[in-house]
């Protein structure tokens, strides 16, 4: 017979699964209120009560964005979705290489330098809007995509450096020198042994470089002032200077930012947890 | 050329690794940071920005913005801000990590799908919480209507104390997943012998709680809070899109403040010297943080 404390029907079990539901309800009421909100007619919204359920589904909100229109959702999903891949590959490109020189060899001034990417991820934002502006109207790269994509990269970069180096750390001096007798070089120990082990980690770096680039506004904001060239985060803020009670297109517009994110939640949470603990415990 | 090849044959080849990545940070990130620090001693406008030689002017920005009462008025709504934050956001945190800790059949996934809040855009969780307190439509008014709580709509973002409120309820509703995880990551590592001898010893739930639960956790504890600080000090999008510091300066803070100098009213100076108070304030507590952090590990 199965002991009492690990029966699915125990009492105590089933209490805690029904508060857990209760708290997870709550919590995501949210997110169901908008999925619900961008399938109702716009009269229903202002309806009082409020229907918890639409009466009648209406996806107009979602059309009308796609055609044309004065904001073109599709045209800022295709934006969001460049800058937030473009950065994701820079961050990787350089944090990889950057993270296996500091987790593997000994040189000096090494503290330095992981303290300094330490330290410009707690850097705020407001601190390097002037100056890059300023910088990128040089390099002749303000209104377009080039500009948030350089900036953003600078979130993921010390991100994926940190997490990555425990992860080149973790694994055992040993496999160097093996690689070396089987005629390695350095760079091809990295590239052939190295990289494909701490590829896990790489999911990391590259899920969160991406979701910061996904999510960020203020960049956008400032160095796009063209409508057409502007991530999806930047054109709901437009939208809503603009039409800030047409609620159905605006949370229409919230779901369609939002299904990226869900989908990489669903198929990268393990990677997500532990990244998220090993950056934020770590440094 | 063979000097070059000699210095870096052993361990100084991880140079080469690191420096792709070193240089790009210093360009993007490093630049910024002193060149707006030389901002905030010049005097750069809509009007001078153009200009070849900028004027310095010393601590003048300093100063003038000192005796500014929107200044102060910022810095005491993101501390207010701030505090009332880590307190909810710990405490509600802290609770479902516990409530997640024990073993029941839909503890890991729930747990999991919890985290989504944290993941999606501050853009849109500022015009979620915009929409759930705006005044004709917001759910959070008819929901108290129906309960009897108040007699008539309330216009959340258009009062300086209600607007507050909302602010802090949306960032807690981000932050609460943050607490939960790093605080369960920690709960993971007590090991379970140390509550089972206890309970032999006869010691009831509260005691254990208070005498292995706590004090284990107090590394975690502290993380959490200084992380959560520095997160939330620097809050920008999120005040933004919601209120954009109104009403009349209401749920002005640093991070808006400044943007709105830079931006709105193009005191690029002005802005730049805002952006380096945030900045000191920041560089302040990570470098606590950075101490609490290493000394765990040299310990």
């Amino acid at each position: 017979m199965m002991k009492e404390g690990n029966s699915v029907l125990s009492k105590k079990n089933i209490v805690l699964c029904t508060a857990a539901i209760a708290i997870l309800i709550i919590l995501l009421f949210p997110l169901y209120w908008i999925v619900v909100t961008s399938f109702k007619f716009e009269k229903e919204i202002f309806m009082s009560p409020p229907t918890l359920f639409p009466q009648a589904i209406n996806t107009a909100s979602y059309y009308a964005q796609l055609e044309s229109g004065d904001f073109n959702m599709f045209r800022a999903f295709g934006n969001s979705a460049i800058i937030s891949v473009t950065t994701m590959i820079i961050a990787i490109v350089l944090a990889v290489p950057a993270s296996y020189g500091l987790a593997r060899y000994k040189f000096k001034g090494k503290k330095l330098i992981i303290l300094s990417f330490l330290v410009t991820q707690m850097l705020p934002v407001s601190v390097a809007l002037t100056p890059l502006f300023i910088l990128f109207k040089n390099m002749k790269v303000i209104n377009t995509l080039v500009a948030p994509i350089l900036a953003d990269a600078t979130i993921g970069i010390p991100f994926s450096i940190l997490i990555l180096r425990t992860y080149f750390e973790s694994i055992p001096k040993e496999l160097d020198e093996a690689a070396r007798i089987d005629g390695c070089n350095r760079f091809e120990t990295f590239i052939r042994i190295f990289v494909p082990i701490a590829f896990p980690g790489v999911i990391v770096c590259g899920v969160f470089s991406f979701l910061y680039a996904w999510g960020d506004l203020a960049y956008a904001l400032t160095f796009i002032g063209k409508q057409t060239l502007r991530p999806i985060t930047a054109g709901i803020f437009n939208f809503m200077g603009q039409y800030g009670t047409k609620w159905s297109y605006i949370c229409a517009f919230g779901v369609v930012t939002i299904i990226p994110v869900v989908l990489i939640f669903i198929f990268m949470q393990k990677y997500i947890i532990s990244g998220l603990t090993a950056g934020a415990v770590k440094g | 050329m063979k000097k070059i090849k000699e210095f870096f044959q052993h361990d100084n080849i991880g140079y080469l690794f690191v420096m792709p990545a070193l240089i790009y940070m210093l360009v993007f990130n490093g630049y910024p940071i002193i060149r707006n620090i030389i901002l905030s001693f010049q005097d750069v406008t809509v009007k001078t920005i153009n200009l070849a030689h900028k004027q310095f002017i010393g601590f003048e920005n300093y100063i003038t913005l000192f005796k500014d009462p929107v200044l102060s008025k910022s810095i005491i709504n993101t501390l207010l801000f701030t505090i009332c934050c880590l307190i909810v956001q710990f405490l509600i945190g802290f609770a479902l990590a516990l409530l997640f800790n024990n073993k029941f059949s839909v503890a890991k996934p729930i747990r999991g799908i919890l985290m989504i809040p944290w993941m999606i855009p501050i853009t849109i969780t500022a015009l979620i919480f915009r929409f759930m307190f705006a005044s004709n439509v917001g759910i959070v008014n008819e929901a108290l209507q129906l309960l009897g709580v108040i007699d008539k709509p309330i216009d959340w973002l258009l009062q300086p104390g209600t607007a507050m409120f909302a602010l802090v309820a949306a960032n807690v509703w981000i932050g609460i997943p943050f607490n939960m995880i790093l605080l369960t990551t920690g709960l993971t590592t007590i090991s379970e012998e140390l509550y089972e001898s206890a309970s032999i010893d006869g010691a009831s739930r509260y005691q254990k709680f208070s005498y292995i639960t706590l004090p284990l956790l107090r590394p975690a504890i502290e993380n959490v809070l200084i992380l959560g600080f520095i997160y939330t000090f620097k809050v920008f999008d999120l005040v933004y899109v919601m209120t954009n510091g109104g009403p009349v300066n209401a749920t002005q803070v640093l991070s808006t403040y400044s943007y709105k100098l830079s931006f709105e009213l193009f005191e690029y100076s002005q802005g730049a010297t805002v952006a380096n108070i945030l900045f000191v304030i920041l560089f302040i507590v990570s470098l606590l943080y950075l101490k609490f952090t290493y000394q765990e590990e040299e310990a």
